[in-house]
């Protein structure tokens, strides 16, 4: 019996750009190798990793589903562990494959497809959203936390606290008090 | 004894109705976490039990993948 399973492989980018075709054969490779049929498989992203992985601060991601027989499933996942093309995986059992995950693929397959090569240098600032549009930035880590604001004295929240009253949560509190 | 109609929960985090939440939603995810990483409650998410526990999977799995940090 075969499952299905969605794969993210996180590619070194040296790899990506002595050969990109190179570095996803290693991973089609492998499951062929045991029994396996990959459906899909395209980059995802490149990006700057939240921290380094293999010493590595970018990575090229690489999204495949595949099917792959119970009986083979443990090795594979041994050998994408051994695998040194392959920094680090996860791998999922999904349903299906996502119709948009095919026309996805079909667009990497096709003859006028360009890779973005990935830049010079291993560097590159971290935000949780990158590849933004131009003129859009990721202010996500800019935002103040109130939770953290350890200027505030302890003790439970006044409505005072809360600079919009919308913020204020609802709860028995507020019930005790509109009686 | 009037009968008090239950606190409307009001959620920062808008999702649409059926949309799942995976680990490549970083649209989503990054609107889950604090600015120190940490998973952001139920209480100020507004998600109900089974999208919360949805949103912890997706962020760990975020995490292994280091889309997102564990501590910032």
């Amino acid at each position: 019996m075969t499952h299905l399973f969605e794969g993210m492989f996180l590619i070194d980018n040296d790899r990506v750009r002595a050969s990109w075709a190179d570095a996803k054969a290693a991973v089609v490779t492998l499951v062929e190798k045991h029994g396996g049929t990959v459906h899909t498989a395209r980059r995802w992203d490149e990006r700057a990793l939240a921290y380094p992985v293999s010493g590595k601060r970018r990575a090229t991601f690489l999204l495949a589903y595949y099917e792959v027989p119970n009986a083979g499933l443990a090795n594979l996942t041994r050998d994408i562990e051994l695998s040194e093309a392959v920094m680090r995986h996860l791998q999922l059992s999904v349903a299906e494959v996502p119709a948009a995950e095919r026309e996805l693929a079909a667009t990497e397959q096709a003859p006028d497809f360009v890779l973005p090569p990935p830049p010079s240098d291993d560097v590159g600032l971290y935000r949780p959203l990158q590849n933004l549009p131009e003129g859009e930035e990721d202010d996500t880590f800019d935002e103040p936390d109130d939770d953290m604001d350890m200027d505030r004295p302890r003790g439970r929240r006044r409505d005072d606290d809360y600079l919009d009253l919308d913020d204020r949560p609802s709860g028995p509190r507020s019930r005790v008090e509109s009686r | 004894m009037s009968t008090q109609k239950p606190p409307v929960r009001r959620g920062s985090v808008a999702v649409k109705r059926g949309e799942p939440i995976e680990y490549k939603s970083l649209e989503i995810l990054v609107k889950c976490i604090t600015p120190q990483g940490q998973i952001v409650s139920r209480k100020r998410t507004g998600f109900s039990a089974q999208r919360q526990r949805e949103l912890k999977k997706a962020i760990k799995q975020a995490r292994h993948l280091a889309l997102l940090p564990f501590v910032v």
